[in-house]
């Protein structure tokens, strides 16, 4: 690697433009990079296809399962065409079946679901590192940028699934008008038969031509991302800047340093060192206190404040108790030490969370409790529901308010009634008219309205021959239900025929 | 020219008690414009019996109303001023010791009478305003010893101020619950302030209405015929039963802190039967409940201390209570 040879100005950049860079890089590279990605991905992905051609679903989850594998490739492609030794398609397809060797179980089984793939499978591939070198590797490396490769990741998912659902659509709108009008998006949902495998089939075969176009450009920001991480960590800028300066000077530096040479030494006779004049002598433990006194200050001894948790074993506790019983077990001392570390910070961490949602389900669990409490004090800021929103109430003054408990006819069904029953006959009547006025006209009734209340909100809808009636038909009901007095029989006849002029015409149209 | 009194025992006739009342009705609002809805809460207080206190602003005509009403109405009137020096004796009466019979006289105060109106009744200390406790419940006044029975009719129409006003005792809970009604008056509309003024100015007495041209209309015995008629109104089960879980409602309602007594409940079904009976109605149905549960409830019962201190009004938390409490089930 001569970093001199980089097709790339290499200098230390912010995560977002080193990304930037990497779609620079798929960019130059993209014929390359893109049609080895698909001599690659695409024969893998028929073959798995075909093999499992009854169940798509599980073909893509396969397929998408060996993204980490297929991206070997384009890295390979990328970090010898960043220091200007492309491979040709040839040799670089010829390469991907070594590229496999490197730790392929584990970067497709516990390390599949890293987000930060793109930006350490250069440690493994180009590195070579593993085990413990890679894991200090990595910490070293993921102090920066670590936060950017998981964006990175989570914006290629996005984007995935929208250029796939991008690319559906492109699909159904090429479809012919007459196939369209015989399907129905329902039905495609709805089915389950095999008549519908090959469309799956095919938006699986969407997802691949997708990540030939993503993958290379994915690769290419984890890479650079990986590249800016070391220029930072390496200085590789200087270096360079160094290395072109030794370049530069490189056949002037014996002249110059014999000119300096020269420059220094002649003029200087009384460079011969005279015996101290006034210097007294120093005993020796004079020297060691000052050499103590030395080593006390910076930067030999930095001291520091920390504070943190500890077992109470202070002195004051040792002093009054025999030293036997105040040391702790030893497996207590290393478990405290433990705790000290960071050994339980996860652990610590799942803690919180479960307090956290302790907390808040605590919150939520005296919210319900007192739920009466809060509707009386915070809903009455709330400002009037709009008519829409209120519910229909199945019941009214104790009376079935649903559609389906009232007869079809109920002028004919209170007519039979009345002869027995007056008081059922005009209770049927009353409650058709609240349900029409409920259902068809939308009054907002509620369950606290009284007939009067009731009788106000027909008012204002204005209909003047729905207002008479309703205010008949009020007028016999109190006298029944409120009253006792029977309504005469001509209110019957009257009654019933206004309901049928009102309603049954309307039911007719 | 009054109607003639009605003897009440002939056979009661609702339509003309609702005749009676009507023309009450029409009177009063000749005197006091604007305000329909405080004329109608009194006349309910006058046929249940009850005793009003009419709260609001200064000058917005509750001493008219009731000097109106007086006036209308042919039997005793009484007027008290209350003020931060009267005594408890002012209103109720004393002994006299009389030098010629050297002995003492009992001389009656102003409670004694059919109409009492205790003008801006929050202007007195607790003592005195207690002294009506008795006569408002019990319809009688102790005096040395001696129960002395007031005549009935007897209603007392208090009026006062707003407490938040300079200069006023607010009314003990127990003298509160004995009102049957506590009616606010609030500002009339424009079209109804245009037209007060007009008439204002238009009389000869230059800043008030002028009573005087009013007709009597009601005999003490006709007020008596009327509250006879509005307490054998037909009451179904259903409408008691409503007045009484609305009473019992606000003892549990979250947003008031103490809930009406019984009494609310006995006052919400002879302010429905007035009403009933103003209405014209032959029975009484949950709209005369409801249209009197606010004014029947307003004074008995107390808000809750956050609600009060966020300004919402008890009124506002009635109302929703009102909107919850479901109607009569048939």
């Amino acid at each position: 690697m001569r970093l001199s040879d980089a097709s790339v100005v290499i200098r230390p950049r912010s995560s977002w433009e080193a990304m930037d860079l990497g779609v620079l890089l798929a960019r130059k590279h993209r014929v390359l990079l893109m049609s080895s990605w698909a001599l690659v991905s695409l024969p893998i992905f028929i073959l798995i296809s075909v093999v499992l051609w009854d169940y798509p679903s599980v073909a893509v989850l396969v397929f998408w399962w060996l993204k980490p594998a297929f991206e070997r490739l384009p890295l390979y492609i990328l970090s010898k065409a960043l220091f200007g030794q492309t491979p040709t398609l040839k040799q670089a397809l010829r390469q991907w079946p070594h590229l496999l060797k490197g730790q392929l179980l584990a970067s497709l089984t516990w390390r599949r679901f890293s987000l930060s793939r793109s930006f350490t499978m250069p440690v493994v591939q180009l590195e070579g590192l593993a085990g413990l070198a890679r894991q200090q590797r990595l910490g070293i490396l993921q102090q920066r940028n670590a936060g950017a490769a998981r964006w990175l990741t989570l914006i290629g998912i996005h984007l995935e699934t929208a250029l796939w659902v991008g690319l559906m659509a492109l699909f159904y709108l090429f479809l012919p008008q007459q196939v369209e009008l015989d399907w129905d998006w329902q039905q495609l949902a709805l089915a389950s038969s095999q008549d519908w495998l090959w469309l799956e089939h095919l938006s699986n075969a969407f997802y691949a031509l997708i990540l030939v176009f993503w993958e290379p450009i994915y690769v290419a920001c984890g890479f650079s991302l990986y590249l800016n991480r070391r220029t930072v960590l390496e200085a590789w800028d200087l270096e360079l800047v160094f290395r072109r300066l030794r370049q530069r000077l490189e056949a002037a530096v014996a002249v110059l340093l014999l000119a300096v040479g020269l420059l220094v030494i002649a003029p200087t006779p009384q460079a011969m060192a005279n015996p101290p004049v006034d210097s007294k002598p120093l005993s020796t433990p004079q020297a060691s206190q000052s050499i103590k006194h030395l080593l006390e200050q910076p930067p030999f001894k930095n001291p520091e404040t920390v504070t943190r948790y500890r077992f109470g074993e202070d002195q004051g506790a040792n002093k009054t108790k025999p030293g036997a019983d105040a040391k702790l077990p030893a497996w207590l001392e290393s478990f405290l030490d433990n705790l000290n570390s960071d050994t339980f910070k996860s652990l610590a961490l799942v803690m919180e969370v479960l307090l956290w949602g302790l907390l808040i389900a605590g919150i939520t669990l005296l919210a319900w409790r007192y739920r009466d409490w809060l509707q009386a004090f915070v809903s009455r800021r709330r400002a009037p529901r709009p008519k829409a929103e209120q519910p229909v109430p199945s019941q009214l003054f104790g009376l079935d308010m649903g559609v389906a408990t009232l007869p079809t006819d109920i002028a004919g069904a209170a007519e039979q009634l009345w002869a027995t029953k007056p008081r059922e006959a005009l209770g049927l009547l009353y409650r058709g008219l609240l349900s029409r006025l409920l259902h068809d006209f939308n009054l907002p009734l509620k369950n606290a309205d009284t007939e009067g209340q009731v009788l106000e909100r027909v008012r204002h809808l204005q209909q003047p021959q729905l207002l008479a009636f309703s205010d008949d038909l009020t007028r016999h009901w109190q006298n029944l239900a409120y009253g006792h007095r029977v309504p005469p029989a001509l209110a019957q006849q009257q009654l019933c025929a206004d309901w049928r002029s009102l309603f049954d015409s309307e039911a007719a149209r | 020219m009054s109607d003639s009194p009605v003897d009440v025992s002939t056979p009661l006739d609702i339509g003309r008690a609702t005749q009676l009342a009507q023309a009450l009705r029409t009177e009063l609002r000749k005197a006091v414009i604007g305000q329909d809805a405080v004329i109608d809460d009194v006349l309910t207080a006058l046929i249940a019996g009850g005793h009003v206190l009419l709260e609001g602003v200064p000058g917005l005509g509750k001493t008219l109303l009731v000097r109106a009403l007086a006036r209308c109405f042919d039997g005793d009137f009484a007027r008290i001023q209350f003020t931060p020096d009267l005594m408890p004796s002012d209103v109720t009466g004393h002994a006299v010791y009389d030098l010629h019979t050297e002995q003492f006289k009992l001389r009656k105060g102003p409670l004694f009478t059919h109409l009492l109106l205790a003008d801006e009744i929050n202007r007195a200390p607790a003592k005195t305003q207690a002294a009506l406790l008795e006569a408002m419940q019990e319809r009688q006044v102790t005096l040395e010893g001696e129960a002395l029975p007031i005549g009935q009719p007897f209603i007392v129409l208090a009026t006062q101020n707003p407490i938040e006003q300079e200069g006023t005792y607010p009314l003990p809970e127990a003298e509160l619950d004995r009102f049957m009604l506590k009616v606010r008056m609030d500002y009339p509309d424009a079209q109804q302030e245009l037209e007060m003024v007009r008439e204002v100015t238009r009389s000869a007495r230059a800043d008030m209405l002028d009573v005087q041209p009013l007709r009597t209309v009601l005999q003490a015995e006709d007020v008596l015929m009327l509250q006879q008629v509005a307490s054998e109104l037909a009451l179904d089960e259903q409408v008691l039963d409503y007045a009484v879980r609305l009473a019992r409602t606000t003892r549990t309602w979250p947003g008031l802190a103490l809930g009406a007594g019984p009494r609310a409940s006995i006052a919400l079904v002879r302010g429905a039967r007035a009403r009933a009976l103003l209405r014209g109605g032959e029975f009484v149905i949950p709209d005369d409940i409801k249209s009197c549960a606010l004014a029947v409830l307003r004074h008995r019962v107390r808000i809750a201390p956050e609600l009060d201190i966020e300004g919402l009004e008890v009124d506002q938390v009635l109302a929703q209570l009102l909107d919850q409490v479901p109607a009569p089930r048939q």
